[in-house]
């Protein structure tokens, strides 16, 4: 089990060396470097664009570029955005929070909506699971953004006292603020509360054939202790996994949610940092979402490592 | 096992005398057939639309009116949009641009992938460890986020958003590929076709490919799907094919400004959006029933 | 009551298993009774239907099937096909219990030994937790777990096969049934443990006077374990009578077929 541990920590030491590198090359290795792009269409003497190369140390060996940026990193420093002049971290760590609440909202949402449907599925089978299934084929069809326009688009027309462009900080009203997050947070749960349902769907007729439910149901247990001791306690290992895994999900559509909804999260900063082509932040924000899926990855992997091992041998 | 009930039937068919033995209720199809046969439909109907589509739309999808915002009429079908195009044409023309990138996206993921994946599954050793970790890096990035990035940096055109697509979808293939061709490969006549000295790029074009066709025909309609969602988005956020081509995506970001006056304008591409998808989706659920294939991922 | 007097009578039993692809008979017009205190085995060939005959009487049936029963079973005067099924389930366990074939997944992998015995107790003795623990820890001292104290609290993972089915065995006889089923209990056990295992059942039905309805496809199992035997073959009783009589003078072509497929030294080895 240690060893495991350990072998998966450095395999994901190792991803996030390969992610950054990775994102860095993104933005440097593209056409047209910084310096030419913050000079914009402004005709510059090209010895004042080597000086500022220089002072940037954007002609030094790429390598060596990397390996700076990336100690930078690590220590948090991500550089200077383009367009506020301030250090991207400081931009970032606000909306990073605001992001991690909305996706832990349409988390839960997903998983009360994914296992309620793929428990019905499971257990009462005939036109519940097939009504279940048709459901979700139609849901996992319809894009996030989509979702969310169409909600915007009924509250507007039909409940327009609801104010939903009113993002309140949490600690101004925490109610209005997790109040103001449902919407949003619904229309990206969605989604990826199909993916959970078809996999409770598998994990619980998977579990229900097991000899120990047959035992259990000899024992003459009732329905209910059956269920949530013998059948649930065991299917519950690979639908936690499964939502685990939507993590990169939930943050690739928070971009698209917050930009439709008007909250200040990470999302919407990426949205605007691409327009404006600040490309630091869009490096910082890359990284930063891909090193929490890793990081998320990680622990489901080693989680569900531990449950096995007590579970088989 | 012990005699279970699955035992006892298989043991009771082959008396199959027994006249107590009834026969099972059959419909004539299977649902998978039913799905295959829906999704086909819905697709020739896209592609019909999609290749006549100068021919279909009504009007010249960029020519502007002085009607804005009409709502539907004998002459504009779907209404016309905030500068008095016709939303009918734009949405006939744009799925157009929308699916082209996504098949020929696709198509290179499914190439690159194909090609990955068999050397990495059937030569294995170091190959396959250098493929697949490299594979593995790509495959931590959120899909949507990884495509922004790429995007962000090549700028959005149609050759531009191709490779990106590309790009984000090939390890999924990939892993697609490696999986059965790992198991194949130890096959016995995999073994036999080695053993009368048939050369290796034979025997993975006669014994190994068709092996990994089902699966790959699954995931390849599943990625269709996701890739309809990832340049729709893409297109949602600015991101998509410059104007002044029409695009899903791109429609309905312009349409919200003024969605609550005429709502069939975000309507419109909404729907075609979740057309496209669902056809995909039910190819996708179709083929797996009737080629009988296990969950792709 | 004596063994004129069967706590279960079965009459004309008929199973058919119904799935969503098809629906075939299983069991075709069984009778048989089982005295208290009696030992009866039912050997057969797997698929021959004694498997079936044993979850009809429990009225269970695999997750995703049903079966569709005809005929009587008399148990003390209750017919169990007419009951309902919360009646039913008050029967089962308390009063039918059942022990299953294959002890690597027939216990719950993710629940502790002991809360696996504590929570069929407490269902149908209305104890307490504290007193469940203390009547699980007697069960499991009492089929053979030393230091049950301790290893209650243990996984099913950290047992041997012969000491899992143990603890079923002791799942099993925890409500004092008046019937155990033991469905082929030692066929995924090695043959050292088989013995013991056979031993353990039988001392069992001894001490606690129950009767038990022992399933089994191997003729070398029954001799030294019951008193009559029912030789079952395509869903029907083609031979019945006690063991000696059956095991010596088989009147049957099938019994002698099953008697013949037993190795000698096996069957003198049970018979001691």
């Amino acid at each position: 089990m240690r060893r495991m541990v350990i072998a998966r920590l450095a395999w994901t030491v190792a991803i996030l060396l390969g992610v950054s590198f990775v994102a860095f090359m993104l933005v440097r290795a593209l056409p047209g470097d910084f310096v030419q792009t913050s000079a914009g269409a402004q005709n510059v003497a090209s010895d004042v664009l080597e000086a500022a190369r220089r002072e940037l140390g954007l002609d030094r060996p790429l390598l060596e570029q990397y390996l700076i940026w990336l100690g930078n990193a690590v220590r948090g420093d991500f550089g200077y955005s383009f367009v506020t002049r301030q250090p991207v971290v400081g931009e970032i760590l606000p909306r990073f929070v605001v992001t991690f609440q909305l996706t832990l909202i349409a988390g839960l949402i997903a998983m009360a909506m994914g296992v309620a449907t793929g428990l019905a599925s499971a257990r009462l089978r005939g036109r519940a699971d097939w009504i279940v299934r048709l459901y979700n084929g139609f849901i996992l069809a319809v894009p996030n953004f989509v979702v969310a326009t169409l909600i915007v688009l009924v509250v507007g027309l039909y409940f327009p006292q609801i104010a939903i462009f009113n993002y309140t900080p949490f600690f101004t009203d925490p109610l209005a603020n997790i109040g103001g997050l449902l919407l949003p947070a619904l229309s990206l749960a969605l989604a990826v509360s199909v993916t959970i349902s078809e996999n409770t769907r598998a994990a619980v007729l998977e579990v229900s054939g097991q000899d120990f439910v047959m035992v259990a149901r000899a024992k003459g247990l009732l329905p209910r202790t059956v269920l949530a001791n013998y059948l649930m306690r065991n299917a519950l290992t690979p639908i936690v996994t499964v939502t685990g895994l939507q993590v990169a999900t939930l943050l690739g559509g928070s971009i698209l949610v917050e930009t439709i909804f008007a909250i200040p999260g990470m999302g919407q900063y990426l949205f605007d940092s691409i327009t404006s082509r600040d490309y630091p932040v869009i490096q910082a924000i890359v990284l930063l979402a891909s090193a929490v899926v890793v990081i998320v990855n990680m622990f489901v992997d080693i989680a569900y490592a531990r449950i096995d091992a007590r579970a088989q041998s | 096992m012990s005699d279970t009930v699955h035992n006892t039937a298989h043991n009771n068919d082959k008396e199959a005398s027994r006249p107590e033995a009834v026969a099972p209720r059959r419909l004539p199809f299977t649902s998978g057939q039913v799905l295959l046969v829906l999704g086909l439909v819905m697709l020739a109907l896209m592609a019909v639309v999609t290749i006549f589509a100068p021919l279909i739309a009504p009007y010249d999808p960029a020519l502007t009116s002085a009607s804005s915002l009409a709502a539907p009429s004998a002459e504009h079908l779907l209404g016309t949009d905030s500068i008095g195009r016709d939303v009918l044409s734009r949405l006939i023309v744009g799925g157009r641009t929308t699916l082209l990138i996504t098949s020929v996206a696709v198509f290179l993921a499914l190439a690159a992938g194909l090609v990955l994946g068999l050397l990495s599954g059937y030569v294995g050793g170091i190959v396959d460890d250098v493929i697949m970790r490299v594979l593995d890096v790509i495959f931590a990035f959120p899909v949507f986020l990884l495509a922004i990035a790429v995007v962000a940096g090549l700028g959005p055109s149609v050759p531009n958003l191709i490779l990106t697509i590309a790009i984000v979808y090939t390890p999924a293939m990939a892993r697609v590929v490696r999986g059965p061709v790992l198991s194949v490969k130890q096959w016995d006549h995999v073994e036999a076709a080695r053993s009368i000295g048939m050369s290796e790029l034979r025997i993975v074009l006669r014994h190994v490919l068709p092996m990994v066709v089902s699966p790959i025909v699954v995931a390849t309609s599943l990625t269709l799907a996701q890739t309809i969602f990832t340049i729709t988005a893409l297109s949602f956020l600015g991101l998509g094919p410059p104007p002044p081509d029409p695009n899903w995506g791109g429609m309905l970001a312009e349409a919200r400004q003024f969605m609550e006056l005429a709502p069939l304008t975000v309507i419109a591409p909404a729907g075609a959006i979740v057309f496209a998808t669902l056809t995909f989706i039910v190819l996708a659920n179709g083929l797996r029933e009737v080629l009988d294939v296990g969950s792709v991922r | 009551m004596s063994k004129a007097d069967p706590i279960l009578r079965v009459r004309d039993l008929t199973a058919r298993i119904v799935t969503r692809k098809e629906t075939f008979q299983a069991v075709r017009g069984i009778s048989f009774d089982i005295g208290a205190g009696e030992a009866v085995g039912f050997v057969g060939e797997s698929g021959c239907g004694k498997s079936v005959t044993a979850r009809a009487l429990m009225r269970l049936a695999p997750e995703g099937t049903a079966i569709a029963l005809d005929g009587a079973v008399d148990f003390h005067g209750q017919d169990l096909l007419r009951l309902g099924e919360v009646a039913m389930r008050d029967i089962r366990g308390r009063r039918i219990a059942m022990v299953f074939q294959d002890p690597m997944t027939s216990l719950n992998p993710v629940m502790s030994i002991g809360a696996q015995i504590d929570d069929i107790v407490c269902r149908h003795m209305g104890l307490s937790r504290r007193e469940a623990r203390q009547r699980t820890v007697e069960l499991l001292a009492s089929v053979g777990i030393p230091d049950a104290a301790h290893r209650a609290d243990d996984y099913p993972h950290q047992f041997s096969g012969g000491m899992r089915q143990r603890v079923l065995i002791a799942v099993a006889i925890s409500c004092d049934p008046e019937l155990l089923i033991a469905d082929e209990p030692t066929t995924a056990l090695d043959v050292t443990v088989q013995a013991q295992i056979l031993r353990l059942l039988l001392r069992l039905r001894d001490e606690r006077g129950m009767s038990l309805m022992l399933i089994t496809h191997d003729f070398g199992v029954v001799a030294g374990m019951v008193e009559r035997v029912n030789v079952m073959y395509g869903g029907e009783i083609v031979e019945a009578g006690p063991v000696e009589q059956v095991f010596h003078a088989p009147g049957h072509a099938y019994t002698r077929a099953l008697l013949d497929a037993v190795p000698r030294l096996d069957s003198a080895g049970q018979k001691q």
